[in-house]
């Protein structure tokens, strides 16, 4: 039980080491938690870990606020609406399957 | 600065599809249009980076009407020419050279009137939105790339055996070829993970990735469905009703199947695990879906034969 834990743990980052490997601010990396653009686990001490996945999410952030000068709230709505779209687009690739 | 090698060869009023009289604000207005479609996190394509950016460079030296009218006077290697060359006088000298009054070689006259006004309609964050690409970075850091997506169309027999594909697609340094190993019993849909190929990052931050997204061509002769494959099984009235042994084309090569007597039109006969294989399970079924076909034209002893049968048969498959 304890070992599985400590592997959980290992594989994220906490909020500093996140912030590092993503060149962002951590306060920013707060703020995009808050905005329910990222995701976290927060720990009993109250600590925010990330799972690597969510860096590639931030480099999406980035990228669209780059790109289109989003506000960080639009960047969240954008984000899902484009989510949304790729899962619309999967649906008929699938459906498309030639059957019996 | 990051002008790509590829941006300066065509023409920036080009790249944005206005004329080269366009406003600011149309100039604008084309700008937005056209990353909304390319860019990288809204299209998958791999070439809609290289032409994210190329439109980002192209707004970003049209967008400014100091590097506009460098841009305009020079061409493409405005940034070669001194900073104190005066482009009006430049090319006054060039045109003015044979009939002293030519003005348009750039549409200068047009710009000259839109400048002042159009000015205010840019705000900051407009100017900013333009930095990714063409002035990449500046206040942003480092950004990883974007993945990318790009089709994969299989034959049934590369989804069974796997293999190599040789895939070129445009890249950033031109066209690059990649050699995509394709797994063994991929599925329709199944994304094809090539690590680091996907958009680059900028200032050192990593690349996304690139995934081939398999797409199972339709064959002649199986259907796919995941990792089951059906195949029609032709089958004369006398094989169905008495029962037969015959040979079915499989991805692996023939396979008898043993059809049991009393068998009709649309029963699924299974060859267990014949299906595409599974890399972590077990592979699929291959489906062998009975249609009985009968002779076109009878002999008269297959006529005599099928009359016999009628007169004899009490059979009557309409009955409920």
């Amino acid at each position: 039980m304890g070992y599985a834990l400590v592997l959980v743990r290992s594989a994220s980052l906490n909020l500093e080491a996140f912030a590092r490997a993503t060149g962002t601010h951590p306060g920013l990396v707060r703020r995009l938690v808050a905005l329910g653009i990222l995701d976290a686990d927060r720990d009993a001490a109250g600590e925010l870990w990330f799972a690597p996945s969510q860096m590639a999410v931030v480099g999406r952030v980035q990228r669209l606020r780059a790109g289109f000068g989003l506000n960080y709230a639009a960047v969240g709505l954008v984000a899902d609406l484009l989510d949304r779209i790729a899962l619309l687009e999967a649906a008929p690739r699938e459906a498309r399957r030639p059957g019996r | 600065m990051a002008a790509g090698p590829r941006a300066d060869r065509r023409d920036f009023y080009e790249i944005l599809g206005v004329p080269r009289t366009a406003t600011q604000d149309e100039i604008q207005r084309a700008y937005r249009k056209l990353a909304r479609q390319h860019h990288p996190d809204v299209n998958k394509d791999p070439a809609a980076e290289d032409r994210f950016k190329e439109i980002s460079e192209a707004y970003d030296v049209l967008s400014d009407p100091q590097t506009r009218r460098r841009y305009d006077a020079f061409g493409p290697d405005f940034r070669q020419v001194p900073e104190d060359v005066d482009p009006e006088a430049f090319q006054r000298g060039r045109a003015g050279a044979g009939t002293g009054q030519a003005r348009g070689a750039g549409g200068a006259g047009g710009f000259g009137t839109g400048l002042g006004g159009d000015l205010g309609g840019i705000d900051i964050e407009d100017l900013l939105g333009g930095m990714f690409g063409g002035r990449a970075g500046r206040g942003f850091g480092p950004i990883p790339g974007a993945d990318q997506e790009a089709e994969l169309e299989l034959t049934v027999e590369e989804a069974f055996q796997g293999g190599h594909r040789s895939v070129t697609l445009e890249g950033p340094d031109g066209r690059r070829t990649l050699d995509v190993r394709i797994p063994a019993g991929v599925t329709n849909g199944q994304r094809i993970r090539l690590a680091g190929q996907g958009g680059r990052g900028s200032e050192g931050a990593p690349n996304g990735d690139l995934y081939f997204v398999a797409r199972i061509a339709p064959h002649p002769r199986y259907r796919v469905d995941g990792r089951d494959l059906y195949v029609d099984l032709p089958l004369a009235p006398w094989e169905a009703a008495l029962g037969t042994s015959v040979g079915v084309e499989t991805p692996r090569g023939e396979m008898k199947v043993k059809v049991p007597p009393g068998t009709s039109t649309g029963k699924r006969l299974r060859l267990r695990h014949h299906g595409l294989p599974h890399p972590r399970g077990s592979a699929g079924h291959l489906y062998a879906e009975v249609r009985i076909v009968v002779p076109a034209k009878l002999t008269d002893d297959e006529r005599r034969l099928f009359d016999e049968l009628a007169a004899v048969s009490t059979f009557d498959p309409r009955r409920r």
